[in-house]
């Protein structure tokens, strides 16, 4: 038994507390359902756009992207519209374990996302999706050796799995084994404080076989129900060392996704749309938006940040400042009426002076577009059709992320940047 | 972070005084204090008047490594690029230093005859010279050195690259901060995000 005061948190990527509560109740995730019993589930908003890297650097933060400067996994260079890809280094407010350290506390951080290239945390930080090179992945360096020993990878091949079925099962077990026996290892080696890791495999899972875990009479649903049940003995297996080791465990033991997810009804290229209604023309040849012209008023990046083509801020932007906040009224109004048959495809349309502020928030989407379950929005900037599909079939939803908490935590609209602060607080910081 | 004593050894010309020089920014940029005892530099006034005698030479090298350790109780990390020939001599100053890392800078004598910058391969090879390390004076290479680089087949970038890593991993200095996404990430982060639908 431990005479420090120690905090576990355990990341569920992409889980919607819907499937969590039915995985719970039909005994799949027994442990899970236990931890449900014993603490406090609720729904959870993710940051807005609702992707990974974005929601889970306001985790990490505790603020949200107008301050932490994360938007998207894309970013555009303003001079060449050439995509750019934020990184850990860009993120330059304190993170949680910054904090901590600051009180004296370590923190072992395994497989979190949108924390690469590595950077030094008071512990072990082990990044996440999309790290590429483990060498740059882990921090300090020593523990490198032995990760590589162990084999240890930090997601599966998604490439490969995408249209590998067979595969894509084969390797979620395997990261998921090896992701257990690196954590085991900086358990028992690191005299921690606070130690967290995310399962990221769920989220790959749902983007490729979403389909297969919600309908029973799917061929893939037996092996996605087994994969839920190796996570469920995943966390039990965290739950039992951490309870073993200290008291009052439920006090301290907290779990969340970041996001949660649903079917897909249609992808929906935003910037097709932006094309068909004239205020975006790219020439061909150029990468990515780097063919854009002059002329267009507005882009997108994914999934459905809208940015105004601004002049002074874009090199061939030509929309006045002042012309700007028509544009957005005008262009917000016209998706807000976007119907697929008859069906709605918005939900919101977030005028980002309203959504986002702090001294990022200029580096920033204009528009944040928020679709309807179904409606999963994109940004190609190639795209000729509004409407289609791929043979992805899972998408990311904004508010049905779940918060499982030692205490019941009042409030109606709690978004996953306010977790820090119940964490840090825990430390009676 | 704690000082410590980076004692380069190896033969003249392998590249002590580069390498000390080239990871000087690199230490400076982590907030280290540094300081280099250059054999050469040492010599006009450390040990002036010292002269190439055996007895000579041990007494600039044990100077060398009392000031060191000096240095590097006090939370500098000291570099020393002396040939420091003799095995036991370097061995004796490892014993009284805290932590004293041994750095190899292996080179062939024919690559160095080679190399010969200041033409004093080729005075000591026609008998010049004498008493020159490696042509008509020992040279003891280190057997348990923490760290070797082999100049004549690594870059300097990859000497240094093995030196500051080792140091890394060795908990002597603080990991740098590498923020850079090189283009070769890219390609492979594109392809990733690409595969879950994102580009």
């Amino acid at each position: 038994m431990t005479s420090r005061q120690r905090l576990c948190v355990v990341g569920l990527d992409g889980v919607p507390i819907g499937l969590l509560e039915r995985l719970a109740n039909e005994g799949v995730m027994p442990n899970i359902a236990a931890r449900i019993e014993a603490g406090h589930l609720r729904s959870m908003r993710a940051s807005l756009p609702e992707i990974s890297s974005v929601s889970w650097t306001s985790f990490m933060t505790g603020v949200q992207p107008g301050e932490h400067g994360i938007f998207g996994f894309t970013d555009i260079d303003p001079g060449t519209y050439e995509f750019t890809f934020p990184n850990f280094a860009q993120v330059e407010t304190p993170t949680l374990w910054d904090r901590l350290g600051q009180h004296g506390l370590t923190s072992v951080v395994l497989n979190q996302p949108a924390t690469y290239p590595a950077r030094t945390i008071p512990g072990v930080l082990v990044s996440g999706f999309v790290a590429v090179d483990l060498s740059r992945s882990v921090k300090p360096l020593r523990w490198l050796g032995s990760l590589r020993r162990q084999d240890y990878r930090v997601d599966i091949d998604t490439a490969r799995s995408r249209g590998d079925h067979d595969w894509l099962f084969k390797d979620l077990d395997y990261t998921l084994q090896a992701r257990g026996a690196a954590l085991g290892r900086l358990w028992d080696e690191v005299a921690w404080d606070y130690l967290q890791v995310v399962v990221t495999g769920t989220d790959r899972l749902y983007h490729y076989l979403w389909d297969a875990v919600e309908n029973v009479d799917h061929p893939r649903h037996q092996q996605a129900m087994d994969y839920h049940r190796a996570v469920d003995r995943f966390v039990g297996q965290v739950w039992d060392r951490f309870a073993s080791e200290n008291t009052e465990p439920d006090k301290r033991f907290w779990m969340l996704s970041d996001h949660g997810f649903c079917g897909i009804n249609q992808e929906v290229q935003v910037n097709a749309w932006l094309r068909e209604h004239r205020y975006l023309a790219i020439d061909d040849g150029g990468r990515d938006l780097g063919g854009i012209r002059p002329e267009s008023r507005a882009f997108a990046l994914d999934p459905g940040r809208l940015h105004i083509h601004q002049r002074g801020r874009y090199a061939r932007g030509s929309v006045a400042p002042e012309q700007t906040a028509a544009l957005k009224t005008e262009i917000a109004d016209e998706f807000r009426s976007l119907r697929y048959h008859d069906e709605p495809v918005i939900r919101d349309v977030h005028d980002a002076a309203d959504l986002y502020h702090g001294p990022c928030a200029d580096s920033g989407p204009d528009l944040v577009l928020v679709a309807h379950p179904g409606f999963d929005l994109k940004a190609s900037p190639t795209a000729t059709e509004i409407f289609s599909r791929t043979d992805l079939v899972g998408m990311h939803t904004w508010d049905d992320a779940f918060l499982l908490a030692p205490y019941p935590i009042d409030d109606e609209e709690l978004w996953i940047g306010e977790v820090a602060g119940h964490l840090e607080r825990g430390f009676g910081n | 972070m704690k000082g410590f004593t980076l004692w380069f050894t190896g033969l003249s010309g392998s590249g002590k005084s580069t390498l000390s020089q080239a990871i000087e920014p690199v230490l400076l940029e982590r907030a280290l204090k540094v300081e280099i005892l250059d054999g050469d530099v040492v010599r006009t006034n450390l040990s002036k008047g010292l002269g190439f005698s055996k007895e000579d030479r041990d007494t600039n090298v044990r100077r060398i490594g009392f000031v060191a350790n000096m240095l590097s109780r006090n939370g500098v990390v000291a570099m020393t690029a002396a040939i420091s020939p003799y095995k036991e001599i370097r061995d004796e100053i490892r014993a009284h230093t805290e932590t004293f890392v041994e750095v190899y800078t292996e080179c062939s004598i024919e690559e160095l005859t080679r190399r010969d910058p200041k033409g004093l391969y080729k005075k000591a090879l026609s008998g010049e010279i004498k008493n020159f390390t490696g042509i008509s004076d020992p040279y003891e290479a280190p057997e348990n050195a923490e760290i070797v680089v082999n100049t004549e087949r690594e870059t300097l970038e990859e000497s240094l690259e093995k030196i500051v890593r080792s140091l890394e991993l060795m908990g002597l200095i603080p990991a740098g901060e590498d923020n850079h996404t090189s283009p070769a990430e890219e390609v492979v982060i594109r392809e990733r995000l690409q595969a879950l639908g994102y580009l």
